[in-house]
């Protein structure tokens, strides 16, 4: 039902959607269509569920047009109003060209971020594929904790992304071809075009303005690159250019940069001159004038194009720097960079003290300063000699007494003295073979070694597919006992859920591969672990079931 | 397979404690000191003869000090060596027999200068360790403990350096062990790589030796040997110096304890730990009966 707070954009009767007739309604969020007489939508899509729109071709009897939402489902609209059916056709198709583009970044951001994060990681991806396509969470549940919130955030933060700055060579970049006969040919891609865009501004107004009315996009263009802004020598031809005004506001542009000048009181550049002292060394007395009437044609020329080099530099780094107002109230130091560009409105309300800063930074080093680092509390150990005993607990030592260790002493002395080596009767061969025995598979000292590790018995892909189950279990066992304890219904409504959730994963997953491996006859209880899991979580679930039955009643 | 001219070091610490081994003599006539140093001869003189380029050292552990037995600060290269009474006669390569007579001359004066002292009965192990690292710097090494009297509780945070710095050095350490087991070397094989073994039968300590401990890291890997034993690394508390599996850790100090105490006693920091709320039963409504 439509709510009456819904803004009704365009209503277009004489509908047909599935050979019924109706009428079309483009709502401020939705597009929605109700059959002929009857009060409610049968129809209802948000803009953000609409991939895109397409009309059926100009020559075609019936006048369509179709909805293919995100889903993939789509449906279809016939304007069946004998008279109008065109212009309601393309007035709705306009409407929506213009409405969907904002719809479709919202929607487009949640799915690309999902898809996003499950490439990235492919424990997330194998976990997905385990619970979510196996149907044992609802993808909602999956997304539930994931997503961070893309939605609430600000998006300042959300926005991570850099500002990639323009080239200065980006026009640079283009290098026409030759066309073969006399004309050349130019390569502009989306990035070159922004680029023109931000940098001149003009450029984009005057584009805006006349595409697509007055000229095609092509035609725009290729004004543009003939035009004699576009080339080196701006000798204004006259008003039918349509970017001669663009020469002249550029002309303004770069004077009143030059009458700002540089807010850096540390630099000034009026101080430097073009002096040459000519030839002979300066014997010469004649100094050469500077003034505008002596220039030759050369000269002027070259003052064009440096005078151009200069302009489209300053406009290239004010595009750069140019991020809104907010950036230019920030710093003193940025407060320079934002009116480098002679055209820009946004013009600093704030002027903090540029001069202090400036000799601040030249008289001081930061790693200089004293350190402020946070107070910290000294560790203060009353009884240090503890951590010198290790894990020996003590034992009671053996009493030797000291008659025990004179008598010992002079025992070893006595042995020692006279001591020769025997080499040929260090061993008799009954102590060998023994010995022998003793190490040989088998042996009395070979027992510990006779069980095999783990993972040497079971194959690779079983230990895989065990992984993969501990991973899925971890996570419906995480979403279950963050559930407790269960304060509100929404809880409680969860630990249920969970609780099913787990017994059908035990089902659908857990069991098949225990009487898999109990098909390969690999005796080892691999799985115990896991059951273990499960029947905590099913017995604890129990204990809070019939507490809960029993305070009912 | 070695790569030819490479440096084998094989370092043997032999626990030449007087007392162990004054009472060992007493009560087993079979194995005494003499019959262990001429086993671990034949372990040194079975090393060198495995290539030209292993070198051996012996270091006795004594409770007075560590003693190098070989090689001696006494050994005189060249002349002395023929006119003693070291030549054997055998044939046996010189520099074997040149080895045996020294580690037997040294260890004679180790012994003799042995001295009755109530207060220090304990091998110096881990001082001797120390000693042994220092020899094996740039080459490559390992250590060989035979280990004869029981654990120094006292020596515990020395050990542990020293096993630390062989493990940074890539320096195994072995233990063979002849009577009750050590925990210490168990911790000592476990972390750098080496291999413990205490020995049923004394008598054949050359056997064992020669079949666990003669080959080193890369040629074990291709020999079924002894596995390794479980160790037992649980903590002491430090109120109780029980071993604990579970127990609380002071999050400033690290100290360890069996009971949960508001106060560490080792820095004094309080702690407050939230007790799980206790839930009053609600009083039930008695039914009026009529």
């Amino acid at each position: 039902m439509a709510s009456l707070s819904e803004e009704v954009l365009l209503v277009v009767k004489k509908v047909r959607q599935r050979k019924q007739d109706g009428t079309l309604y483009l709502m401020a969020e939705r597009v929605a269509w109700g059959p002929e007489g009857k009060d409610r939508f049968t129809v209802s899509h948000l803009y953000a569920d609409i991939r895109c729109q397409k009309i059926s071709p100009d020559g075609k009897a019936k006048i369509q047009l179709q909805l293919v939402l995100h889903t993939g489902e789509s449906t279809t609209f016939h304007f069946a109003n004998e008279s109008s059916a065109l212009k309601d056709r393309d007035a709705t198709k306009e409407l929506l060209q213009q409405l969907l583009p904002k719809f479709k970044k919202k929607a487009n951001k949640e799915l690309e971020e999902k898809n996003r994060m499950l490439q990235e990681d492919p424990v997330l991806f194998q976990l997905y594929k385990d619970l979510v396509v196996s149907q044992v969470i609802s993808a909602e549940e999956f997304w539930a904790n994931r997503l961070g919130g893309i939605n609430n955030t600000d998006p300042a933060v959300v926005n991570n992304k850099q500002e990639v700055g323009i080239s200065g060579a980006f026009l640079a970049d283009i290098r026409p071809q030759t066309d073969g006969c006399n004309g050349l040919r130019y390569n502009l891609t989306a990035d070159i075009i922004e680029s023109i865009f931000r940098t001149y501004p003009a450029v984009k107004q005057k584009y805006s303005e006349n595409v697509p009315h007055n000229l095609t996009e092509k035609e725009f263009w290729t004004r543009f690159f003939q035009s004699h802004y576009f080339h080196r020598d701006r000798i204004n031809t006259g008003t039918q250019d349509i970017f001669s005004e663009c020469a002249k506001q550029d002309e303004k542009g770069l004077k009143s940069l030059v009458i700002q000048g540089v807010k850096n009181p540390l630099v000034d550049l009026l101080s430097l001159e073009d002096k040459t002292l000519d030839e002979g060394y300066g014997i010469c007395t004649t100094l050469p004038s500077t003034s505008n009437a002596n220039k030759t044609v050369k000269e002027s020329s070259n003052s064009a194009i440096i005078k151009r080099f200069n302009h489209h530099s300053a406009m290239v780094l004010a595009a750069g720097s140019r991020k809104g107002v907010f950036t230019s109230l920030l710093t003193a130091s940025s407060s320079e960079t934002s009116s480098t560009d002679g055209n820009s409105r946004d013009s600093d309300f704030f002027q903090p003290p540029v001069k202090k800063v400036k000799l601040q930074e030249a008289i001081e080093y930061e790693d200089l300063q004293r350190e402020n680092r946070p107070k910290t509390v000294a560790l203060n150990l009353k009884k240090s000699d503890r951590y010198a005993h290790g894990p020996v607990p003590l034992q009671s030592q053996h009493y030797t007494t000291s008659q025990d260790i004179i008598n010992s002493v002079n025992y070893i002395r006595h042995e020692m003295m006279n001591y020769k080596p025997n080499l040929t009767e260090v061993l008799s061969s009954t102590a060998a073979s023994s010995a022998i025995a003793a190490l040989s598979p088998g042996g009395v000292l070979m027992q510990a070694g006779a069980q095999q590790a783990i993972n040497q018995m079971v194959p690779t892909e079983v230990q895989g597919e065990l992984k993969h189950l501990y991973v899925a279990a971890g996570e419906l066992l995480r979403h279950f006992w963050s559930c407790f304890p269960v304060n509100t219904p929404f809880l409680e409504e969860k630990v249920m859920k969970m609780k099913s959730n787990l017994e059908r994963f035990q089902v659908t997953k857990l069991c098949p591969f225990q009487e898999k491996i109990q098909r390969q006859y690999l005796s080892t209880n691999l799985t115990g672990h896991l059951e273990e899991m499960l029947q905590t979580a099913y017995s604890k679930f129990h204990i809070w079931q019939t507490r809960r039955m029993m305070r009912k009643t | 397979f070695k790569v030819p001219d490479e440096i084998s070091l094989l370092v043997i610490v032999v626990d030449v404690n007087p007392i162990w081994w004054g009472q060992q003599a007493q009560r087993e006539q079979e194995f005494t000191l003499s019959k262990c140093l001429d086993a671990v001869m034949v372990m040194g003189n079975s090393h060198m003869a495995m290539s030209r380029t292993n070198k051996l050292a012996v270091i006795a552990s004594h409770c007075q000090d560590s003693h190098f037995l070989y090689p001696s600060k006494s050994w005189k290269a060249g002349d002395d060596g023929a006119d003693d009474a070291s030549s054997s006669g055998d044939g046996k390569y010189e520099l074997l027999s040149v080895a045996n007579n020294l580690i037997a001359e040294e260890i004679r004066n180790v012994m003799s200068k042995t001295e009755v002292r109530g207060n220090s009965t304990d091998t110096l192990l881990a001082g001797t360790l120390a000693k042994a690292l220092c020899l094996g710097q740039e080459i490559k090494s390992r250590i060989l403990v035979i280990k004869a009297a029981e654990d120094c509780a006292l020596q515990y945070m020395n050990f542990m350096n020293v096993i630390f710095a062989a493990q940074k050095q890539n320096i195994l350490i072995d233990a063979c062990v002849l009577d009750s087991n050590s925990g210490l070397l168990q911790q000592a094989c476990d972390i750098t790589g080496g291999l413990y073994l205490k020995i049923p039968q004394q008598v054949a300590l050359a056997q064992y030796l020669l079949w666990v401990f003669l080959p080193d890291s890369e040629q074990r890997s291709q020999l079924v040997l002894p596995p390794p034993a479980h160790v037992d690394y649980r903590a002491a508390c430090f109120c109780h110096r029980n071993l604990i599996e579970i127990g609380y850790v002071c999050s400033v100090c690290l100290s360890i304890f069996c009971n949960f105490s508001p106060i560490c006693t080792t820095c004094e920091t309080a702690f407050k730990i939230q007790l799980p709320q206790m839930v009053k039963p609600k009083k039930k409504k008695l039914k009026q009966t009529t």
